[in-house]
């Protein structure tokens, strides 16, 4: 079996997951190196990028692994999410200066899901693809609005900008392959009762 | 970018190698198809949009390439066979020459999301019992699907899983409460599931239910599963997967996939789709399957 772990804000919650739930995970020493792939406990950690995550799920490059919704959303990533995780949870926010115009151009890391929001409210507005800090966008003028992922709300405040409407509720969840989930159920059912069991614990 | 050097996304030229291989399992297929009675037809590559109407949904739609041709129609190119061989046959087909058993090759242009990167172009090779709605019909293309799949290939470790289902038992249950649908989806119980429905939504999604658990809700799919499970007890290859429930699409009762190779791939789907041929003008069973050639090992 090889999981993928999303490297960044879920990585330590992810392995303690994997750890409470009874498996040998890669130590501190082994993520110390840079090796991307470590074999323990008879299973295949993968430690890929958090986006990245669904897409070697949905390929089945990853039997399994765990990702936030966000990118399951942006990915149109069909795995199925047997576990919703009690941490992590964020929201997806519309975020605008204050005084801003009508929305007709907004910045996100997130160009799928923004498109279906603005589809579902019937805004025709312009999407300004970005990789990272996409508040300064709103900030500096590139954009009216931005949608982006609010945990704690500092940053929106730091920067004078309003939440003005919730895009979608985001957790991370226990992401499993299709063809996995089929084809090995006795692994997959093992898999998911001992992670369910260590996310009940946690909450 | 300059088109010189490449192709659309999704298409691109098999040599000699490939093709070789390509004919090699296509001409196996034929044989044991046509050695077990069925008879080749030949469709063709683009239709109409229009006579299939509300059969493909907005989803389907969105896989296939459309165009508007010379008179204005609007024009679709070859997608799924199955629709096209029920209105080819339709019209035509007098009720004493069912059951019929045919089978067709070819391409297939499909946009698939979850096929990222992977060819848009599949060369299928699918079969059909039509006018057959009895559960031999079922277990006769279990088995053929089984060993079209198993002949020739000599891997120990890798033996292939046909993974079936009834799609008429989720449906029944998400007639009940739609929220069904969403925790069978997602395979975690969601808030939204009547108290009613919990125990038998909770056992399908840990794989804990039985037939007996879903015949209260779905008594003849229950039925039917159950005689084909002990017809196809014998071979290891089979699997009941009662929680199965996605893109049912026109089917109506038996769904399968077949999954094979190291990998894990799927490389061919079917099922029962008894309400198909009445739309377009004829009452008709049908059962088939469709194999995508190069997802073989």
């Amino acid at each position: 079996m090889r999981i993928a772990i999303p490297k960044g804000r879920l990585q330590e919650r992810a392995l303690s997951v994997f750890a409470d739930a009874g498996y040998d995970i890669p130590s501190e020493t082994d993520l110390k190196t840079r090796k991307l792939v470590f074999d323990r406990g008879g299973i295949e950690w993968i430690f890929v990028k958090d986006g990245d995550v669904p897409v070697y799920v949905e390929h089945g490059a990853a039997d399994a692994g765990i990702a936030g919704l966000d990118q399951i959303l942006e990915h149109e990533c069909t795995a199925y999410q047997p576990v919703e995780f009690p941490f992590g949870h964020c929201r997806m926010m519309l975020i605008a200066a204050p005084g801003a115009p009508p929305l007709t151009k907004v910045a996100t890391k997130y160009p799928r899901i923004t498109r279906q929001f603005l589809d579902q409210r019937g805004v025709h507005a312009e999407i300004v693809p970005l990789s990272g800090s996409v508040e300064l966008a709103a900030v500096l003028n590139l954009t009216s609005h931005v949608v982006d992922l609010v945990e704690t709300g500092e940053t929106v405040r730091i920067h004078k900008l309003e939440m003005q409407e919730v895009v979608a509720e985001i957790s991370p969840r226990l992401i499993v392959g299709k063809n996995f989930y089929r084809t090995e159920p006795k692994t997959v059912r093992e898999l998911i009762a001992k992670i369910e069991e260590a996310a009940r614990v946690s909450s | 970018m300059a088109t010189k050097s490449r192709y659309p996304t999704g298409v691109r030229p098999l040599l000699a190698e490939e093709t070789a291989r390509r004919r090699r399992i296509e001409l196996r297929f034929v044989d044991a198809l046509a050695g077990a009675g069925f008879s080749e037809v030949v469709l063709p590559i683009i239709d109409y949009v229009e006579p299939y109407g509300a059969l493909v949904e907005p989803a389907t739609a969105k896989q296939s390439y459309r165009f508007v041709d010379r008179e204005g129609d609007l024009i679709a190119i070859r997608s799924d066979f199955t629709p096209m061989l029920a209105r080819a046959l339709a019209p035509s087909i007098a009720p004493e020459e069912l059951p019929l058993r045919l089978f067709y090759r070819g391409d297939v242009i499909r946009v698939e999301a979850s096929r990222l990167g992977a060819n848009r172009e599949l060369f299928q090779i699918g079969a059909e019992i039509i006018g057959d709605d009895s559960i031999d019909a079922d277990v006769a293309m279990l088995r053929l699907a089984a060993d079209l799949v198993r002949a020739p290939r000599n891997e120990p470790n890798a033996e292939p899983t046909i993974v079936y289902n009834d799609v008429s038992i989720a449906a029944a249950l998400i007639a009940q409460a739609g929220a069904v649908c969403e925790a069978l989806a997602a395979k975690r119980m969601t808030a939204g599931v009547p108290a009613a429905l919990q125990t038998i939504v909770a056992k399908l999604i840990s794989g804990e239910a039985t037939l007996n658990d879903v015949a209260p809700f779905a008594p003849e799919a229950a039925a039917r599963l159950s005689a084909i499970e002990e017809a196809v007890a014998g071979d290891a290859v089979f699997t009941l997967h009662l929680d199965d429930i996605e893109d049912s699409g026109y089917y109506t009762g038996l769904r399968f996939r077949v999954y094979a190779g190291s990998g894990r791939t799927k490389v061919a789907q079917g099922g029962r789709y008894d309400n198909l041929y009445e739309r377009f003008g004829q009452r008709a069973a049908a059962i088939g399957f469709a194999f995508t050639i190069d997802d073989l090992d």
